[in-house]
C-alpha cells in the first residue's frame, strides 16, 4: 500500500452491486486530511452508495478502503471501533425520537468511548452552543425544526470527535430557508480543517467550500477537479450536461 | 277505566314475574353455588387460570423475545453476512429456519390439540396439569409474541438503525440503546390484547384435568344438573377481567400517545 501520511482515506477499485445490479463499477480515490470533497451527480449515479460504503453501512462486493492505514474492508477488521472516527449526517437526520438533544449528543460518547456523564454534557452543550442551540438541550428531537434537526445530527457526530465527516444529501430534506443554516455549519466545521466528504445537490457550496469536486455517474468517478476547473472546464461530455441540466 | 285497570294488572303482574324470577334466581344462586361450599371451585379455578396465563405469558414473552431477535436480525444483516462470508451466516440461517417451523407450528395447530400432547404424551408422567398447561399456552402464546416484536422493530425506522450503527455502535448495542425502546411503545397495546386473548384461551385446560374457570364452573353444573347458573357466573368473571384488563390498554395507550415526541 502506498499512502503518504497525509491520506486518510483511500479506495481502491470499490464496487458494489445489489444482486444484478452493478452501482458502483470501480471507483479509486485518494482524500487527504483536512480536504473537503463535495461529490456530485445524477439520482441514481451511485454517489449515496460510494459515501455509505466508506463506514460500510453498505458492504462493498468488490475492492479496498483504506481508514487510517487500516483496509477497513478486511473480514478480521472491527468496522465499530473504526466508525467510532467516521462520522455521519443522513438526509433524515435520523435523531433518536425517544431521547433529548441532550442525551442524543451524549450517549454515544457516554457508551462507546466511556466518557464520564459530566464530562460528556459539557462537551454536548459546548456543541450545541456553538450551532446555536444551547438553549434546545432538554427538547426533544419532535419539537425541532428540519435545520435545527440537522445542525443537531451534525454536532450528535461531532461528539465522538471523528477524523472524518461524511454527509449524504444534509439538506435535500429542508425546506429551501433552512437550507442556509445548515450549510453554514458544515462551512465552519471546513474552515476548521474537518476532512469531509459531502454529498450534495447544493453546486453553489462545492464551488464554494470544496476542495475537489468528484462526479459520480454510471458507477464510477468520470471527473475529479478543484472547482474552479470542474465548474468553469469541464472534460467528460456527461458532466457538461448535468451542469447544464442544474446550473 | 277498564283499560287503566288492565294496564295496572298488567304491570302487577309483570312486578310479580320479576319479584318471582329474582326469588327464584337466588335460591337457585344458592342451592347451586354457595350449598357444599360449591363457589369454592371457582376460587381455586380462578386461581388457576391467573396463574397459567401469568406463567405462559412469561414464557410466551422470553420465547418471542428470542425468535423476533433471530428472525429479525437474519433479516437485516443476511446480505452483509453472505458477502463476508463464515461460520456466522450459516448458523443464523439455521436458526431462523428453526423459528419459522416453530411459528408456523405454533400458529398452525389448535391449542388444545397442542396441550393434549404436551399433557399425554411430552409430558405424560405428570400428574399436576397447571405446569404442563403453563408451558403449553406459553409456548404457544410465544409464536404470537414473537410476531407481535417482530413487526414492531420493523415499524422502527431503518434510519434509526444506520444512525446508530453509524456513531460505532454494535449490532446489539443499537438494538438495545435505539431500536428496542421506541420498538416497546409501538408493541405494548397489541401485547396486551394478546394477554388478554391468552387469558380466554386457558379456558381448554380442562381438557388435561386442570381446574380452571371454566372447568369450575363445568363441575359446579355437573353436580347439581344446573348450567345456566354456574356457566353465567364463569362468563361474567372472564367478562370482567377482560373489560378491566381492556380498559387497561386503553389508559396505557393514551399515556403513550402522550409522550409522544
Amino acid at each position: 500500500m502506498t499512502t503518504d501520511n497525509n491520506t486518510i482515506i483511500k479506495v481502491e477499485q470499490l464496487e458494489k452491486s445489489f444482486g444484478k445490479i452493478n452501482v458502483l463499477k470501480g471507483i479509486n480515490t485518494e482524500i487527504k486530511k483536512g480536504e473537503v470533497i463535495v461529490v456530485v451527480g445524477p439520482s441514481g449515479s451511485g454517489k449515496s452508495t460510494f459515501l455509505r460504503c466508506l463506514n460500510r453501512l453498505e458492504e462493498p462486493t468488490g475492492g479496498n478502503i483504506y481508514f487510517e492505514g487500516v483496509n477497513i474492508t478486511d473480514k478480521n477488521v472491527n468496522i465499530n471501533l473504526h466508525r467510532q472516527k467516521m462520522g455521519m449526517v443522513f438526509q433524515q437526520f435520523n435523531l433518536f425520537p425517544h431521547m433529548t438533544v441532550l442525551k442524543n449528543l451524549m450517549m454515544a460518547p457516554t457508551t462507546l468511548l466511556k466518557t464520564s456523564k459530566t464530562v460528556a454534557r459539557d462537551r454536548a452543550l459546548q456543541l450545541l452552543e456553538r450551532v446555536g442551540l444551547g438553549e434546545k438541550a432538554n427538547s426533544y428531537p419532535s419539537q425541532l425544526s428540519g435545520g435545527q434537526k440537522q445542525r443537531v445530527a451534525i454536532v450528535r457526530a461531532l461528539a465522538m470527535d471523528p477524523d472524518v465527516m461524511l454527509f449524504d444529501e444534509p439538506t435535500s430534506a429542508l425546506d429551501p430557508e433552512m437550507v442556509g443554516e445548515v450549510l453554514e455549519v458544515i462551512r465552519e466545521l471546513a474552515n476548521e480543517g474537518m476532512t469531509m466528504v459531502v454529498v450534495t445537490h447544493e453546486m453553489g457550496f462545492a464551488r464554494e467550500v470544496a476542495n475537489r469536486v468528484l462526479f459520480i455517474d454510471e458507477g464510477i468517478i468520470m471527473e475529479d477537479a478543484p472547482p474552479e476547473e470542474f465548474f468553469a472546464n469541464p472534460k467528460c461530455e456527461r458532466l457538461k450536461e448535468f451542469l447544464a441540466k442544474v446550473l | 277505566m277498564e283499560l287503566l285497570n288492565n294496564i295496572f294488572a298488567w304491570f302487577g303482574c309483570a312486578w310479580n314475574s320479576i319479584t318471582t324470577f329474582f326469588v327464584k334466581f337466588y335460591a337457585d344462586f344458592h342451592h347451586v353455588m354457595i350449598e357444599g361450599g360449591r363457589y369454592k371451585f371457582i376460587f381455586q379455578g380462578l386461581e388457576n387460570t391467573f396463574v397459567i396465563t401469568l406463567g405462559a405469558l412469561a414464557i410466551g414473552v422470553v420465547i418471542g423475545i428470542l425468535v423476533a431477535a433471530i428472525r429479525t436480525s437474519f433479516d437485516k444483516n443476511k446480505e452483509t453476512l453472505q458477502l463476508r462470508g463464515g461460520i456466522g451466516y450459516q448458523i443464523l440461517r439455521v436458526l431462523n429456519s428453526l423459528c419459522k417451523f416453530y411459528l408456523t407450528v405454533a400458529r398452525g395447530t389448535p391449542v388444545v390439540v397442542q396441550l393434549m400432547i404436551a399433557y399425554f404424551i411430552i409430558f405424560a408422567s405428570a400428574d399436576n396439569g397447571v405446569p404442563v398447561a403453563i408451558f403449553a399456552f406459553g409456548v404457544n402464546s410465544g409464536a404470537y409474541v414473537a410476531e407481535i416484536f417482530r413487526a414492531g422493530i420493523m415499524s422502527v425506522d431503518k434510519g434509526q438503525f444506520e444512525a446508530g450503527r453509524s456513531l460505532g455502535f454494535n449490532y446489539f448495542q443499537t438494538m438495545w440503546y435505539i431500536v428496542i425502546p421506541q420498538m416497546f411503545k409501538v408493541v405494548l397495546p397489541t401485547l396486551c390484547n394478546e394477554f388478554i386473548a391468552l387469558l380466554k384461551e386457558t379456558s381448554v385446560a380442562g381438557y388435561v384435568g386442570v381446574t380452571d374457570l371454566t372447568k369450575a364452573g363445568n363441575t359446579i353444573a355437573g353436580r347439581t344438573f344446573s348450567y345456566f347458573i354456574p356457566l353465567i357466573c364463569v362468563a361474567i368473571i372472564y367478562l370482567v377481567m377482560v373489560v378491566i384488563l381492556s380498559w387497561l390498554v386503553g389508559l396505557l395507550e393514551r399515556r403513550l400517545r402522550k409522550s409522544d415526541h
